[in-house]
């Protein structure tokens, strides 16, 4: 063991001695580690998406100076095999207490991994003692989590290397896989040994392993076309706006969803699933699939303002993609045993995702045409006409929910013999339905006119959002531990907030604004 | 008649309609809650199984009928709504007749043990005769707390049901009301924790005469011991003089300590001529020559020194007693309604109740549960009172009773309703697989062999394929572990209304498509009549 380490430590400083003037990254090259095949928590992905989301676990970046996150997961590793690198990495802390218990200043969002590692055991025990499982403890949980991932990461075991024998790839760690006869055997080439050690890796698992996505993961990574697409929506917005005629807008529409089906069609290739399998994947699809569905309805109905509402809400969703890192989780994982059924996760899920979708793009329209009469006074037949587009939408959201509760719940008896179980997420669902089949109901009596009708349905999407987000978010993380601190439902108290805000802007007076040039008319 | 068509107009009419759906919906979404709060069981007996849960759905099925049969005879218009009203109904309809004579169960199958009795989560009271082998069923209702239930079974009256509970101690009358066999309450406690402990030298009661806190070894001890231990006599012996609850000390009546030929204190007594010896260093109870414990001797001799090495502390309803390792010397303390200072980290004990009149008892009360993390932290247990001969006992899911009734004896349990399928089926290997790299599970698989009385069949049970035989069908659902490896639990069920439910559902998704999507509305029509608007504008 120690010639082992001897030999490394001469091999690096060697290998040093001739770059290290130039660059301090040793071996640990993005361009030659990214595509790299590793395996880890349950699949073989490329080098950059494991050391991408570890990284950003850890310090909240992908970057530490100059370096990206492959550089910077690298470079830790290489301790595990007996090398000297100074990375300092920061830790993400959140909350108060925690930075306080650390001896942080409370504008500090993260401390050196220096200063953390030593005190391990003092985070662990300072976490037993703790009895009542608040935001505290939780955040004190998750900095443990952080640590043990870097320790992790340090130690070299998170980095696996694939060893092959006959028909087999095993995977071993990169403290015990990369062996001193590996390095010594590559070392006599005469070129770096440990850059044609991977290479070589590379191509070697590659030929023996054609079928593996990794390769095209990584340039799902690199490619990044949801920030593309994202830019193309906004385009066509633009686009539609100035331009008069509505081919413009349909045609980058188009492209935008072009591009968004082939980075979607990409995840399904590399997680070989539907892409919903996640709050990210969700609300991904329910995005893309209003954007496509405004434009189905477009095609029939002829008005530019569906897809207005399906750009805009597939912004929002994209945005949320981007940005809401702490609550959508865009990382690929194994699915728990009972969701792993193609057809039936394919249909029903996609179903009721797809009707939410058609509920958001009511919801959109509606604030829309809230915000509208609130600027400026309308005609009764233009608010009409409005209240049908909106209505439309609606049509399609309830049919789609309908059918995917249905589909549900024959999933549901299939599976495990119960039709309906009164599960918080499948009630929560009924109980949608059963809010726009409450003001459709109104609506075909007296009791809710187009007045009432529009200010209700964008009401009734917070129903939607409760079922979807809420569920997850504040009755699975239980209401006893204090759940309403965190990221998921902070954003949905800000939804509500919003939407309830809205509203009380544009509601009241809202007779007053629509001319009453002909007779008050139902439309149904 | 009038009157009853003008209800059925009302059930039927559209808002009706919104004020039965906006119920349901707000029931649900408070059940939702309260399943987050309190747990599924909690739940689904307080909201989603309740009568009046039923009730407002059957108001829905009246409204949905009779709306229906108000817009009859059939209009082309309306074949939509027609066609969706109708398959509600029919789910409706459906869920009734599975709720009615469904099964839905789970079969706990032991790695190579046949097993063929499903267990329901229905309660159910068993009451055994363990002396002719006979038994009696009642099953208990689907409610939260009931009172009164008041089914008799011989001399047995059951009363009380309570399914979710939490023991709470009361201190109840005393059959025996002997003065040296007290119950005492006390707090322990310094700066940083305190902590309230009941013990008892009464044999009604169920808490017991010595306890364990952290480090701290508690004797709760009869009053008439205390005076003793504040003696620092030289042998540091007690002797207890059990029929008179009276102490007194070696040295009080020159009794002299001896050593046994092995080196172990001894030490004589002479009562009425019998000579008892002691070896106080072993054992309070006197010996006879083999060394062999005489149980009933009339005195106990203790040994203060099995007590000085570790922290001991002595308590009495009168008092304190324990050894100060400072000072090398037994203290003695008196409460008089003041706490006792102790020698160990700044800790202070007071009595807050004691009396021999009364006992603490443990008593089964009705909560609220509280869920937290996928389990039921609080009012988890079950408990049923019973009326035996003007007497009233409790037993829990726990705790069965025992009773002896007429000189017969008989067992209480409250167990879960069970059928025994008319076949068995046997575990033969149970499969897990793992992601790779991980131990996260990836499928379970369950292999069984059913044997019906003439053949045995061999079947592969997994997620998301069954096994159907003979009107039940057998999910995988669950494993455990045992030493013998793992077992596998399936959750078997039997549903009559399926085909009606499965049917409605299907008019339900085409009736709202032909309702919703296939009905045209004239669009050109309103966006001209939009321009015009404008124009006059």
């Amino acid at each position: 063991m120690k010639n082992y380490i001897l030999f490394l430590m001469f091999l690096i400083c060697s290998h040093v001695y001739v770059e290290a003037q130039t660059t301090q990254k040793l071996f640990c090259k993005s361009s030659l580690l990214d595509d790299l095949p590793v395996q880890a928590q349950g699949r073989i992905k490329p080098f950059i998406t494991l050391a991408t989301e570890s990284i950003k676990f850890i310090s909240n970046s992908t970057k530490l100076n100059d370096l990206n996150a492959s550089e910077v997961f690298c470079l830790l590793s290489l301790q595990s095999i007996g090398l000297e690198s100074n990375l300092d990495i920061h830790v993400r802390v959140d909350h108060a207490n925690v930075k306080k218990f650390l001896n942080m200043q409370d504008r500090e969002h993260s401390i050196q991994s220096s200063l953390i590692l030593p005190r391990y055991e003092e985070l662990r025990s300072e976490y037993q003692t703790l009895k009542v499982n608040d935001s505290y403890k939780k955040d004190l949980n998750k900095v443990i989590i952080r640590v043990e991932l870097l320790q992790e990461i340090i130690s070299g075991r998170l980095w696996t290397i694939p060893e092959f024998s006959q028909n087999e790839t095993k995977w071993s760690p990169l403290v015990t896989g990369l062996t001193q006869e590996k390095i010594e055997a590559q070392n006599q080439t005469g070129i770096s040994g440990f850059e044609t050690f991977f290479t070589n890796l590379k191509n070697e698992y590659n030929a023996k392993n054609p079928n593996s996505t990794h390769q095209l993961e990584y340039h799902y990574k690199r490619l990044n076309l949801f920030s593309f697409s994202m830019l193309l929506c906004l385009i066509s917005i633009i686009i539609g706006v100035v331009a008069n005629k509505d081919r413009f807008l349909v045609i980058t529409t188009i492209l935008a969803v072009a591009l968004e089906i082939v980075a979607i069609t990409m995840r399904v290739y590399i997680s070989g699933r539907a892409p919903i399998t996640n709050m990210y994947e969700t609300v991904m699809f329910s995005g893309i699939g209003a954007l496509i569905l405004s434009l189905i309805i477009y095609a029939q109905k002829r008005d530019r303002q569906f897809i207005y509402g399906g750009l805009g809400y597939n912004i929002l969703c994209l945005l949320m993609m981007t940005f809401a890192n702490d609550m959508l989780d865009s990382s690929i994982s194994p699915l728990v045993p009972v969701l792993r059924d193609n057809f039936w996760l394919s249909t029903h899920v996609t179903t009721i995702i797809l009707s939410y979708a058609a509920l958001a793009l009511s919801w959109f329209l509606a604030n829309m045409v809230l915000i509208k009469i609130r600027l400026k006074k309308i005609t009764t037949a233009h608010f009409n006409y409005q209240v049908q587009l909106v209505y439309t939408c609606i049509k399609y959201g309830i049919v789609m929910l309908a059918a995917g509760i249905i589909l549900g719940g024959v999933w549901a008896d299939y599976s495990w013999g119960r039709f309906w179980g009164w599960d918080p997420k499948e009630t929560w669902s009924l109980i949608v339905l059963l809010i726009y089949m409450a003001i459709l109901h109104g609506k075909y009596s007296s009791w809710i006119n187009n007045q009432r009708f529009i200010p209700l349905v964008a009401f009734a999407f917070l129903s939607v959002m409760m079922a979807w987000f809420g569920v997850n978010y504040i009755l699975a993380s239980g209401l006893h531990s204090y759940g309403f601190s965190e990221g998921g439902a902070i954003f949905l108290g800000s939804f509500f907030m919003v939407q309830i805000i809205i509203l009380l802007v544009t509601w009241p007076g809202i007779k007053s604004r629509i001319e009453k040039l002909d007779q008050l008319e139902q439309v149904t | 008649m009038n009157l009853l068509l003008k209800i059925e107009k009302t059930i039927g009419d559209v808002k009706f309609a919104v004020i039965i759906i906006a119920a349901f919906a707000i029931v649900l979404g408070v059940g939702t809650f309260v399943e987050s709060y309190n747990g599924v069981e909690y739940a689904n007996r307080s909201i989603y199984k309740s009568l009046a849960f039923m009730a407002l759905q059957f108001l829905m099925f009246l409204s949905i009928f009779y709306a229906t049969v108000q817009r009859l005879p059939l209009k082309k218009r309306l074949y939509g709504f027609y066609v969706l009203h109708l398959g509600l109904l029919m789910i409706f309809a459906g869920a009734y007749v599975t709720y009615h004579a469904g099964v839905d169960g789970s079969l706990t199958l032991p790695p190579n043990t046949p097993a063929r009795s499903v267990t329901i989560a229905r309660d159910v009271v068993k009451i055994k005769y363990l002396d002719d082998g006979q038994e009696a069923l009642y099953e208990l209702p689907y409610t939260t707390e009931i009172e009164d239930i008041n089914q008799s079974h011989n001399d047995i009256k059951i009363k009380r049901y309570l399914p979710f509970a939490e023991d709470e101690t009361s201190w109840i009358k005393s059959a025996t009301q002997v003065p040296h066999l007290t119950s005492s309450e006390f707090l322990i406690a310094n700066p940083q924790f305190n902590q309230k402990f009941i013990m008892s030298l009464s044999e009604e009661s169920e808490f017991a005469s010595t306890t364990q806190l952290g480090p701290l070894n508690v004797h709760y001890m009869p009053p008439g011991l205390l005076p003793c231990f504040g003696e620092n006599n030289q042998s540091k012996v007690i002797i207890w003089d059990m029929f008179l609850q009276k102490c007194f000390i070696p040295e009080k009546y020159n009794l002299k300590m001896k050593t046994t030929a092995s080196g172990s204190r001894f030490l004589a007594i002479t009562l009425d001529g019998k000579l008892l010896k002691f070896l106080p260093d072993m054992t309070p109870l006197a010996v006879d020559d083999q060394l062999k414990v005489i149980e009933n001797s009339p005195y106990r001799v203790f040994s203060k020194n099995l007590f000085e090495k570790s922290p001991h502390l002595f308590l009495f309803t009168n008092g304190a007693a324990f050894f100060d390792k400072t000072t090398e010397k037994w203290d003695t303390k008196s409460f008089e309604n003041k706490s006792i200072e102790l020698p160990w980290m700044g800790f202070k004990i007071s009595q807050i109740k004691t009396s021999y009149l009364e006992h603490p008892k443990k008593i089964p009360t009705s909560v609220k549960p509280i869920h937290e993390n996928g389990q039921t932290v609080f009012g988890a247990k079950k408990a049923l009172s019973v009326e035996v001969d003007g007497k009233n006992f409790w037993l829990t899911n726990e705790k069965p009773l025992g009773l002896l009734i007429e000189g017969k004896k008989v067992q209480i349990e409250m167990v879960q309703k069970e059928i025994t399928l008319p076949y068995q089926l046997n575990l033969v290997k149970f499969k897990m697989d793992t992601d790779p790299g991980t131990n996260n599970p990836a499928s379970y698989e369950s292999f069984v062999s059913l044997f019906d009385g003439k053949e045995t069949q061999n079947h592969h049970i997994f997620m998301n394929n069954p096994l159907k035989y003979s009107a039940f069908t057998f999910y995988q659902a669950s494993y455990f572990k045992t030493d013998q490896g793992f077992g596998s639990i399936l959750s078997v069920n039997y549903d009559p209304g399926r085909w009606l439910k499965y049917l409605g559902s299907l008019l339900l998704v085409l009736g709202s498509f032909w309702h919703f999507i296939l009905r045209r509305i004239d669009w050109n029509k309103l966006r001209s009549r939009m321009q015009n608007q404008s124009k006059e504008i």
